[in-house]
């Protein structure tokens, strides 16, 4: 079963366009969508999650049709939103179950066994009695994914998880993500490189609307072998060596700046070459160098 | 400067919204309709200028009352934007003080507030000014008025208003509590002040918003001539109830400043969440979050989806919606407050209504139910608080931020509107629960203990639950159009308004009105009746109606991100799915049929008018048939009838003949026949030839040419057959005088000879519209040809038909009774000639009979009871006074001239009693009062029963100015004698100050004088006190003597119709010449004396005497109808008493001294001597001459003793 995304577009009453044709193909797995803020990810997340409406193209699961079979997709869709809130005076295990016997689990002693379990696997079991109001950031998030894989979804769609989490909750909800994709479509969506970088199997890379690229993550990052070269520069240098090379990312190190360039040779003999990771995969792809839009800067280029 | 920044912020940040514009136009419109119509229910009843003052205030207090009810966003938003967008950790650590933080957006709110009431006075400047108003109606330009109404009324309301609703939102940090704020307002003023308990004067304090100190106080009290000149000024109940409350809001903003604290809101620590914290504080877990290594391992379980889904879904979030309802503020209130406020409101009104009921399954219900729309009851409350739960349900999972989640869940829209509908049902039908325990509580309180439990469940869950119910379907339903909260809950007032008083916006007919229809009531003698019938097809006309609601709200339900109208409506498309096309098309349908049934009924088969149209019709026949008033016609000699009651379909059928005698000096060669609308005139024939010349079916004249004209004294007979059936229902309900048990109705149906002059459009500005000369309400006393007009009376003749098991009562002695065909006959006649007005009766009637004998003559007088077999413990007492009265009054007064008195039930849960000659039926509810024993209470059957009895009595008077007091003041008087004779003068006392209570008849201060008196402070109080404080005077024998002079004098047939100048003469001829003025005094102006007593000490002359020193007050002033005083010299011989105490019963019932003494006007001190220690001691102690007993009774003082 696969997540097919036809030439979706969506523009907003003010004229913003969120999206802008966009095409994907999602097998089973973790798939994730890496985008800075404002690139219309959340826009298309909420179409898949039957919540918007597109303007034009087509969402299939499987054999169904996404935009027109809402309810089909509610019934195997889990879907965490980035932003959500609690009822503060419910406990954790009064709302799970009922949003449990809202998804469809109606028997009472079934509802009870996989409120259990979801509460144990998101480690909420020994809280359940608790109010959700006294729920720290990352309880709450994890009661969301609790919530999400309710009558085991086919169709997991997860938008910004870990923007408000510690370190160590962000591990473990990765974690638990994880064990999701392997039989489910599981569409993660993020400006966390990381977040991208250490789960998902597949990645597309979307910025005003449009998909830049869409790739393995390590066949990506191996296509720019030998392409990134690494140096450490003065903050008065930069505008120069910006004006010459293709500067992806600049970065203080220790109070002196690190810069990476895409180029096929070594911009000047202080650089060395460095070891690409997704990053570069993402910054090069948003300036172009490599993805959809290097293909249309170039014949303009040529000129 | 922070402070002005504040506010300057608040002010434009709102006044750039979109829905507060709204309401100031929504405000223009309402103030206008408002102004213009001058008809809000029961607010107005008589006709004054379109800007006179009084008209201003009443428009802007109701005007202040809408506003309440769509603006409480205002300073909700002010107040709790921060908190409820979650800008508060901005705000709250800029460096701003308390002060200037709530004080500047507490000010906006007010400024906003204060600028949105100037539209309900733009209303009325342009209601008056814009064409449509006829010029006679306009009185000059007062700005003051309009100044006044601003400044006194509606400013300090927003005052309050703003501050409640400011203190609330602060507290919980959510702009909707400002709508509770409000209702919470008008729970004061529509549930609390209208306590009976508080009616005297506390009440007025308690009304924040003016429906009790403006539209109740000030309209009762003040005269037509006040109501169009004088100005509301901040005096007396006015300044008191402003400054009061005034007082409330700003402790409330003290509190809410000293309160207030710039942090982070944590749950507060009350002892109640202290309590639960034990049970819900498990300890935090040590490990966190999830172990990398641990598998999904949740159980494969089965889901069911379709239809059991949805059923599910739909009851999961019916309970959750109730929880969240239930465990809420106003919801607490709503279950747990209002019931027990019940209780006492049951209590307070069975108990202080003057009148003490047995407080039956019936009585009580009728305080515990209103119609949706009766907009001034204590339940109005109600709808406004679905409004406020509807919204807040609707809002539910987006203001929790959950609204993604559980719009991506599967299912239909159905499962979230039908559970939030079902969820609000739980409510109200816990709260009906509730209520019916409240009553059940009152009824046990009271000793009552014939709870009938399934007339409360009928009542309250089969009739007051549906109505309620279908206004939550439309206050959900609009919540989920608008979708946004507070246009949606300006909607949904709106919505509610509009329901409540239709009238004002021009729509009569119920089928216009959503959940309107005519009312049910509920009588233990009749049952339901057949009223049930038309209530429940409008009700079934409007739940189809709530289903199209239902599937619109269905296909527009907001879910996701597309929340646009458009866009929905566009969505709407895709979710008909075959059920909902189903359940649409079947909405249609049945609104289609039911309608068209309904107006069938209403318009078809019974005609059917607006007031409008009514009026005109009114119009019509006066601008047509005026001209033949004056016309001579035959009066009546005797009437004769043939009555066919048929109780099992609602029908009568009625052949007469009328006997005509030309009484006049020339020959009548045209007859005037009026029929009656409501029933079917046919068959009029003459016993001599003569030929329709006019038949105006619709505004009932018939004109019938004589071929011989009648000559003087002939006489000539009229035979007639009218018939009366209901077809289906009207659009007011059921017309229904005859029904299964306890039919009643009157002559009213049948022909008239003449035009008939109560046809006519009566108030002033109806005429004037309608282009009719002005014409008085009633004709002057000095008119002298209404003087002159007599019903002569006539012999009355009927043979009554009814089913085999019930009997039927008329007018006239019973002569025979027989069956005849499985029917029951019964003969009834008259051996005199008695007043125009008779009375058919046919139920299962138990009939009390006895006989009463006269001490003089020996002639018996039969006295019969038809009475519901249940209700029998009056009976006796009625006995007991109608035959302590026939001895009474035929010693003092005259003999009674008929051999029977006949008394007849009548279903109706009224108190009222009324006398025609030989017939008095009473309601039910005078059969449902408590039997309270002399001498310790008072019996107040007993003294109404003699009222009605004494009516036999009264004589044929001209309806002219002062008629009422011809009839009830004597009535009163005589039943005065009655009570004094059987029982003593301490129970004579019981009853005078039972009548000096300001319920259910409050006193008038300014006024016409008694000879012209009209209303029933006149007629039925004043009336009687002043005959009493005669007869005090110069003897009551003297009083009784002028009183049976006019009885002789007026029941001579030939006689003139007495008039209170004819009663004024009598009472002059006997009254000697020293007490003159005081006649003059009590008749002929509108005389007030004030007596206060302001000290009283009193100290042990020797062994067995005290000496009491009074110092009194004394005043006598003249009030005019225009309210004007006139303080006038006193001088007169005026009641001192002393008192000793008593164990219990009347305080006032052991004088120790009771003498006159000569006071004068201004301060004086009285000394006297009594031989035991007193208790209370002062001036006009009985309110002999100072009818009008003030709140506290400063006529009495407590004795302070002292050596």
């Amino acid at each position: 079963m696969e997540l097919h995304i036809r030439d979706v577009s969506k523009t907003y009453p003010n004229g913003v366009q969120a999206l802008k044709g966009v095409t994907l193909t999602i097998p089973v797995g973790m798939y994730g969508l890496l985008g800075p803020n404002g690139a219309g990810k959340s826009t298309l997340m909420r179409i898949l999650a039957t919540l918007q409406e597109a303007d034009r193209g087509s969402v299939h699961l499987g054999d169904i049709d996404v935009l027109a079979r809402k309810d089909e997709v509610r019934r195997t869709l889990g879907y965490l939103p980035q932003e959500f809130g609690v009822y503060p005076k419910a406990s954790a295990q009064e709302l799970l179950e009922h949003f449990a016997l809202l998804k469809g689990i109606a028997e009472r002693r079934a509802r009870r066994s996989v409120v259990e379990a979801l509460l144990r696997q998101t480690n909420l079991w020994e809280v359940r009695k608790q109010k959700l109001g006294g729920y720290s950031g990352g309880m709450k998030q994890r009661f969301g994914v609790a919530v999400a894989l309710l009558g085991d979804p086919r169709l997991m769609i997860v938008d910004e998880p870990t923007a408000g989490l510690d370190p160590a909750e962000r591990v473990r909800f990765l974690n638990l993500l994880s064990e999701l994709g392997e039989n489910s479509v599981v569409l993660l969506s993020t400006h966390i490189v990381e977040d991208v970088s250490e789960l998902c199997t597949r990645m597309a890379i979307i910025d005003r609307g449009e998909i830049l690229l869409e790739a393995e993550p390590l066949r990506a990052i191996d296509e720019l072998r030998g392409r990134i070269w690494r140096g450490v520069i003065s903050k008065e240098a930069l505008p120069g060596l910006e004006r010459e090379h293709a500067v992806i990312s600049t970065k203080l190190l220790a109070g002196r700046t690190v810069a990476r360039i895409h180029g096929a040779a070594r911009p000047r003999p202080d650089f060395e070459a460095a070891e690409p990771d997704l990053e570069d995969v993402y910054f090069c792809t948003l300036a172009g160098h490599i993805g959809e839009r290097r293909e249309r800067l170039e014949p303009a280029a040529q000129r | 400067m922070k402070f002005r920044a504040i506010f300057r912020f608040e002010l434009a940040y709102q006044a750039r919204r979109a829905w507060l514009w709204l309401i100031f136009v929504a405000l223009i419109v309402f103030a206008f309709l408002i102004a213009r119509d001058g008809e809000l229910a029961q607010m107005l009843y008589s006709d004054f200028f379109v800007n006179s003052p009084f008209a201003i205030a009443k428009t802007t207090v109701a005007g202040g009352i809408f506003w309440l009810l769509m603006a409480a966003a205002v300073a909700g938003e002010a107040a709790a934007r921060d908190v409820a967008t979650g800008m508060h950790p901005l705000t709250y650590t800029a460096p701003v003080s308390k002060a200037a933080y709530l004080g500047g957006r507490f000010l906006a709110a007010f400024v906003i507030n204060a600028a949105l009431l100037l539209a309900v006075q733009a209303g009325i400047v342009l209601a008056v000014y814009l064409p449509g108003v006829h010029p006679d109606l306009i009185g000059p330009f007062r700005p003051a008025a309009y100044l006044t109404a601003y400044f006194y009324l509606a400013l300090p309301n927003a005052f309050i208003a703003t501050a409640l609703q400011f203190s609330l939102a602060t507290r919980s940090g959510r702009a909707m509590s400002g709508y509770l704020g409000s209702v919470l307002l008008l729970f004061m003023a529509t549930f609390v002040a209208s306590m009976l308990a508080f009616r005297r004067g506390i009440g007025k304090l308690l009304d924040p918003v003016g429906m009790r100190f403006v539209l109740d106080d000030l309209s009762h009290a003040w005269t037509t001539i006040e109501k169009n000149w004088r100005l509301i000024e901040l005096e007396g109940t006015v300044l008191a109830n402003r400054l009061i409350w005034l007082g409330v809001g700003a402790g409330l903003l003290a509190l809410t400043y000293l309160r207030f604290r710039f942090a982070h809101k944590t749950p507060r620590s009350t002892w109640w969440r202290r309590l639960r914290r034990r049970a819900t504080l498990a300890p935090t877990p040590t490990r966190l979050g999830v172990t990398a290594s641990a598998p999904i391992s949740v159980p494969e379980v089965a889901r069911t989806f379709g239809f059991a889904l949805h059923a599910r879904q739909m009851l999961a979030i019916a309970w959750t919606s109730f929880r969240t309802i239930a465990t809420s503020r106003a919801g607490l209130g709503t279950l747990v407050f209002i019931p027990l406020i019940t209780v006492l409101v049951v209590i307070d009104q069975v108990a202080h209504s003057g009148v003490v009921l047995v407080p039956t399954t019936t009585q009580v219900l009728r305080e515990l139910t209103a119609p949706l729309s009766a907009e001034l009851s204590r339940w109005v409350i109600i709808p406004l608080l679905v409004c406020f739960f509807a919204g807040e349900l609707v809002w539910r999972e987006r203001e929790a931020g959950l609204g993604e989640i559980t719009d991506a869940l599967p299912g239909s829209e159905w499962a979230p509107f039908l559970g939030k509908l079902l969820g609000i049902g739980l409510v109200l039908g816990v709260y009906m629960a509730l209520l019916m325990t409240a009553g059940i509580v009152a009824q046990a309180i009271m000793d009552y203990r014939t709870f009938e439990i399934a007339l409360y469940l009928k009542v309250l869950f089969g009739l007051q639950l549906p109505e309620y119910l279908l206004f939550a379907v439309l206050a959900l339903a609009v919540h989920v159009v608008v979708d946004h909260k507070y246009v949606g809950h300006f909607v949904a007032m709106l919505a509610y308004v509009f329901i409540a008083i239709a009238p004002v916006f021009g729509v009569d007919h119920s089928l216009l009105v959503y959940g309107a229809g005519p009312t049910w009531s509920y009588t233990e003698m009749r049952g339901f009746g057949p009223f049930l019938a038309p209530w429940l097809w409008f009700k079934l006309y409007w739940a189809a109606w709530a289903l199209v609601l239902a599937v619109v709200a269905k296909l527009l339900w907001g879910r996701g991100q597309e929340r646009g109208l458009g866009l929905r409506l566009r969505l709407a498309r895709h979710r008909f799915t075959r059920p909902t096309t189903w359940t649409a098309a079947a909405a249609v349908g049945l609104v289609l049929t039911l309608g068209g049934f309904v107006f069938y009924n209403t318009n078809v088969r019974n005609e059917y008018l607006s007031a409008s149209e009514i009026a005109e019709r009114s119009a019509e026949y006066e601008r047509r048939f005026k001209q033949y008033e004056s016309l001579p016609q035959p009066g009546l000699t005797a009437t004769t009838l043939q009555v066919e009651i048929h109780p099992e379909r609602g029908a009568v059928d009625i052949r007469g003949t009328y006997d005509l005698v030309n009484r006049s000096a020339v020959a009548i060669d045209s007859i005037h026949v009026e029929t009656a609308s409501s029933v079917e005139t046919r068959d009029v024939a003459f016993d001599r030839p003569a030929s329709c010349e006019l038949d105006d079916e619709e505004l009932g004249h018939r004109i019938y040419a004589l071929e011989s004209p009648l000559q003087p004294g002939d006489a000539l007979q009229l035979d007639f057959h009218v018939l009366f059936e209901p077809h289906g229902f009207r659009e007011s309900g059921i017309d229904a005088p005859v029904v299964a048990n306890g039919s009643y109705f009157t002559n009213a149906a049948l022909p008239v000879i003449g035009y008939r002059s109560d046809r006519e459009l009566t108030g002033a500005g109806d005429r004037l519209a309608h282009g009719l000369e002005p014409r008085p309400l009633v004709p002057s006393l000095h008119d002298a040809d209404a003087c002159k007009k007599r019903d002569g009376g006539s012999a009355f003749d009927a043979v009554v038909g009814t089913v085999e098991d019930q009997i039927a009562v008329a007018p006239g002695a019973l002569r025979r009774t027989w069956t005849e065909n499985g029917r029951r006959y019964f003969h009834y006649s008259t051996d005199g000639p008695i007043g125009g007005q008779w009375a058919f009766l046919s139920a299962h009637y138990a009939v009390h009979e006895t006989a009463w004998k006269a001490p003089d003559s020996g002639r018996e007088v039969a006295i019969r009871i038809y009475h519901h077999p249940a209700h029998t413990v009056l009976l006796d007492r009625m006995v007991h006074s109608i035959e302590a009265s026939l001895t009474c009054y035929s010693r003092l007064f005259g003999a009674y001239e008929y051999g029977h008195l006949t008394v007849v039930e009548q279903p109706g849960n009224g108190v009222g009693m009324h006398a025609e000659p030989t017939l008095v039926t009473f309601s039910e509810g005078f059969a449902l009062q408590k039997p309270l024993d002399p001498p310790e209470r008072l019996d107040l059957p007993f003294a109404t029963m003699a009222h009605e009895t004494a009516h036999q009595w009264t004589v044929p008077y001209a309806f002219v100015e002062g008629a009422p007091v011809m009839s009830e003041s004597l009535a009163w008087y005589y039943a005065m004698q009655v009570v004094r004779e059987t029982y003593g003068p301490s129970q004579l006392r019981r009853l005078l100050s039972f009548m000096r209570q300001p319920y259910p008849i409050e006193p008038i201060r300014r006024g016409e004088p008694l000879l012209r008196g009209l209303d029933p402070w006149m007629s039925y109080r004043k009336g009687p006190f002043a005959l009493a404080a005669l007869s005090d005077t110069i003897g009551a024998d003297r009083v009784n003597e002028a009183l049976r002079r006019l009885v002789e004098a007026h029941r001579r047939e030939d006689a003139p119709p007495a008039t209170t100048l004819d009663l004024y003469r009598e009472l002059q001829a006997v009254t000697p010449g020293e007490f003159q003025y005081l006649l003059h005094d009590l008749f002929e102006v509108n005389t007030v004396w004030e007596f206060e007593t302001e000290r009283v000490k009193a100290e042990p002359a020797d062994a067995d005497a005290w000496q009491v020193t009074l110092d009194v007050h004394a005043r006598k002033v003249v009030v005019d109808e225009a309210g004007v005083e006139t303080e006038m010299p006193l001088d007169e011989w005026i009641e001192v008493g002393v008192f000793a105490p008593v164990e219990s019963g009347y305080e006032l019932d052991q004088p120790l001294y009771l003498e006159k003494h000569r006071i004068a006007s201004g301060n004086q001190t009285i000394t006297v001597t009594v031989p035991r220690r007193p208790d209370l001691a002062g001036i006009d102690p009985y309110h002999r001459l100072d009818f009008i007993e003030n709140e506290d009774d400063d006529n009495i003082e407590e004795v302070v003793t002292g050596s």
